[in-house]
C-alpha cells in the first residue's frame, strides 16, 4: 500500500485514541462510565447503535456476498424495522425507566437472582467469543493483504480500541461510534463513486448483466424453513432475532440506557429502523457493481493473496495451467458481456445472454477449481469472498481514499468491539462482581474494577482473535451454541412484561427453550437458524406461563407489574 | 416512566406515531425500489 495510505490509517488510529481520552470527562463515577450519566442525545445513541451492529464483516464480507451471491441477503433485515417499533413501545420504556445498568439486572428485580445470573453468564460466554471473532475477521484479511503477521493486525485493531474504551467508558465509545459511522459511510460512498466513474458500461447495461446472473433477486417468497434468506424468514425469524439482539443483548441495550430520556432512547432505535435496510441494500449493491466491473476488467483468479502465493509456491505448474484457462475464458466472457450490453432485448438479446451465461459458468468452474486447490494446499477454508472488496479498493481507489477505506474497515471493527468490551465489563462488574463478590464498595473502587474488566476482556478478545485459526472449531461451537439461547433470552424478557409470569417459570422456561432449540438444531439441522429464535422465544413464554400459573406475587416488581395490569 | 403528565404522554405518543409513519414510508420506498429492480432486470 502507498505510504500516503498508511499515513491516513495511522492518523485515524491516533485520532481515535486522542478523541477517546478527550471524551473521558465526567466518567469518574460508575454512572458516568457505564451510562454517560444518561446524557447522550438520541442521534449519538442512534449512530452508536448502528455502528455497533455494523462490523468489519459488513464492510468486507457483505459486499463480497453481493458480488458472489447477489442482494438476497437484504431479506435478513426485513424484521429490523418491525422489531425496533415493537421495542420502542415495550422493552425500551421498561429498561430505561427502571434505572438499571444492565438488562439482566432488571430480571432479578422482576424474577430472581438465578435468572439474572444465567442470562448474564450466557451473554458473557457468547459476546466474549464474538469480540474475538470480530477482531479476527478483518485481522486475517488485513494480514493476508499486507503480508503482515496476524498478531500485528490484531494489535492494530485491538489495542487502540481497548485504550479508548478503558479510559472513556460508554461516552467515549458512543462518540467514537458517531465519527466511525461517518467514516464507514464515506468509505462506502467513495467506492460507489469510483464504480460509477469507472464502469465501462451504462447503468442499464450493468443492471442487465447483474440481473442475468440472478444477482438482483431481492425477494424470495417461498416458505422454506431450510432457506436462511427468504422474505418470511426475514420478516418473522428476523423480527425475533432483532428483538432479541436490540432488546436483550447488553452490547445494544447499554447504548440506549445512556440516552437522556425514554423518548430519546426510542428515537435512537428508530434511526436504525429508518436506515438499516437502505444501507444494507447499498452495501450489497456495491458488491453487485464490483461483480459487473470485473466482467470487463480482469480480476485475480484468487482474491486472497496469501492463498495465491501458497498455491503458486506448491503447485506452480498446475496453477499456471489453470491461470491460462482462466485468461482465455475471461476474454471470451468479457466479449459476451459487451455483446449483452450492446444487444437490445429480443431474440438476438436472448442468444447473447445465453452465450454470456455459458461463459460465466465456465469462469465459475475454473474459479471453483482454484479455490479447491487453495483449500487443499493451505488446509484452510478459502473465504475468498472476504478479499474481493479490499482488493478492489486498494487497486481502484485513488491514493488517500484507499487508505481511508482501510481506516473505514478498522473503524467498523473498532465500533463493534468497543461496545462489546464496554458491555462485557458492565455485566462482569454489575451482574457478578457487585452482585456476588462485593456490594458495598465505593464508586472509585468499582471504577477501577470496571477498567480492569475492560482490559481483561480486550486481552481475551485479542488472544481469541490471534488463535482464531486454531480455535476455529471452538468458536463455531460457541457461535452455534449462542443461537440456542438468543431467542430463549428474548422469551424471558417477554415474560418479564407479563404480570402472570414468576421467577420459577421464567428460569425453567429458559432452560426448556434452550434445550428445545438445541434438539431442533441437532435433530432437524435443515431448519435455518433464524427460525431458532422464534422456537426459543415461544417455548420460553409458553412453558414460563404454564409453570407460573397460580403463584402469588414474589417480588415488589412482580406485584407492581400485577398492579399495573389490574391483576394483583 | 409512567410518571409523565398526561399531556406530555399524549404528545410523546403523537410524535411516536408520526415517526412510525415516516419509518414505514422509508421502508416502503426501499422495498419498492428493490422490487422494481428485480422485476425489471432479474431473468
Amino acid at each position: 500500500m502507498h505510504w500516503i495510505n498508511w499515513v491516513v490509517v495511522i492518523l485515524y488510529v491516533t485520532y481515535v485514541i486522542v478523541d477517546g481520552i478527550r471524551k473521558s470527562k465526567g466518567t469518574d463515577s460508575l454512572s458516568g462510565f457505564f451510562q454517560a450519566n444518561r446524557s447522550l442525545p438520541w442521534w449519538v445513541v442512534g449512530l452508536s447503535v448502528m455502528a455497533t451492529q455494523l462490523s468489519a464483516i459488513t464492510m468486507i464480507g457483505t459486499p463480497g456476498q453481493g458480488a458472489t451471491d447477489g442482494i438476497r441477503f437484504v431479506q435478513f433485515y426485513f424484521g429490523l424495522p418491525i422489531a425496533m417499533v415493537i421495542l420502542g413501545v415495550t422493552l425500551v420504556p421498561f429498561l430505561h425507566g427502571s434505572g438499571v445498568y444492565t438488562a439482566y439486572e432488571y430480571l432479578e428485580r422482576r424474577f430472581d437472582a438465578r435468572t439474572r445470573s444465567l442470562t448474564a453468564f450466557l451473554f458473557l460466554l457468547s459476546r466474549g467469543m464474538s469480540a474475538g471473532t470480530i477482531i479476527a475477521a478483518p485481522g486475517v484479511v488485513l494480514s493476508a493483504i499486507f503480508g503482515i503477521p496476524l498478531l500485528w493486525a490484531v494489535v492494530l485493531i485491538g489495542v487502540p480500541t481497548v485504550l479508548y474504551t478503558m479510559i472513556g467508558g460508554v461516552q467515549a465509545v458512543a462518540w467514537a461510534d458517531v465519527k466511525q459511522m461517518f467514516l464507514i459511510v464515506f468509505a462506502l460512498l467513495a467506492i460507489v463513486v469510483v464504480l460509477i466513474l469507472q464502469m465501462p458500461v451504462g447503468a442499464d447495461e450493468a443492471l442487465r448483466i447483474a440481473g442475468a446472473t440472478g444477482r438482483l433477486q431481492a425477494f424470495d417468497f417461498s416458505f422454506d424453513l431450510s432457506e436462511t434468506y427468504t422474505f418470511w424468514g426475514g420478516v418473522i425469524g428476523g423480527t425475533f432475532l432483532m428483538l432479541s439482539y436490540f432488546g436483550t443483548d447488553q452490547s445494544q441495550v447499554q447504548r440506549y440506557l445512556a440516552a437522556r430520556s425514554v423518548d430519546e432512547a426510542r428515537s435512537s432505535l428508530l434511526m436504525s429502523a429508518y436506515w438499516k435496510i437502505p444501507l444494507q441494500a447499498l452495501v450489497l449493491m456495491i458488491g453487485v457493481g464490483i461483480f459487473v466491473y470485473y466482467q470487463f476488467v480482469q480480476p485475480p483468479l484468487l482474491f486472497n493473496p496469501a492463498h495465491e502465493q501458497a498455491v503458486v509456491a506448491e503447485r506452480g505448474a498446475q496453477y499456471g495451467d489453470l491461470q491460462q484457462r482462466y485468461d482465455e475464458a475471461f476474454t471470451l466472457r468479457s466479449s459476451a458481456a459487451i455483446t449483452v450490453a450492446d444487444t437490445p432485448d429480443g431474440t438476438a438479446g436472448a442468444a447473447a445472454m445465453e452465450d454470456f451465461l455459458a461463459r460465466e459458468a465456465e469462469i465459475q468452474g475454473i474459479r471453483g477449481e482454484a479455490l479447491a486447490m487453495a483449500e487443499e494446499v493451505t488446509g484452510e477454508a478459502s473465504r475468498d469472498v472476504n478479499y474481493i472488496v479490499p482488493r478492489f479498493a486498494l487497486a481502484e481507489l485513488p491514493i488517500g481514499l484507499a487508505g481511508l477505506f482501510i481506516a473505514g474497515v478498522l473503524a467498523a471493527a473498532m465500533s463493534s468491539i468497543s461496545s462489546e468490551l464496554n458491555s462485557l465489563a458492565t455485566t462482569s462488574v454489575i451482574d457478578f462482581y457487585r452482585r456476588w463478590v462485593r456490594d458495598d464498595a465505593t464508586d472509585a473502587h468499582y471504577l477501577i474494577v470496571s477498567k480492569g474488566a475492560t482490559a481483561f476482556w480486550g486481552l481475551f478478545a485479542c488472544v481469541v482473535a490471534t488463535y482464531a485459526a486454531t480455535l476455529g472449531s471452538l468458536i463455531e461451537v460457541v457461535n452455534r451454541f449462542g443461537s440456542f439461547f438468543y431467542g430463549s433470552i428474548l422469551g424471558v424478557f417477554l415474560l418479564a412484561m407479563m404480570p402472570a409470569a414468576r421467577g420459577r417459570g421464567s428460569f425453567y422456561g429458559l432452560i426448556t427453550g434452550m434445550a428445545l432449540v438445541g434438539a431442533v438444531n441437532f435433530g432437524a439441522p435443515q431448519v435455518a437458524f433464524l427460525w431458532h429464535n422464534v422456537i426459543g422465544a415461544v417455548t420460553v413464554v409458553v412453558v414460563g406461563l404454564l409453570l407460573s400459573a397460580g403463584q402469588g406475587p414474589e417480588t415488589p416488581e412482580t406485584a407492581a407489574a400485577a398492579d399495573a395490569a389490574g391483576t394483583g | 416512566m409512567s410518571q409523565e403528565p398526561a399531556p406530555d404522554r399524549a404528545r410523546a405518543r403523537a410524535k411516536f406515531r408520526r415517526t412510525l409513519v415516516r419509518v414505514l414510508a422509508v421502508q416502503a420506498i426501499a422495498l419498492l425500489a428493490l422490487a422494481l429492480l428485480q422485476l425489471r432486470y432479474d431473468v
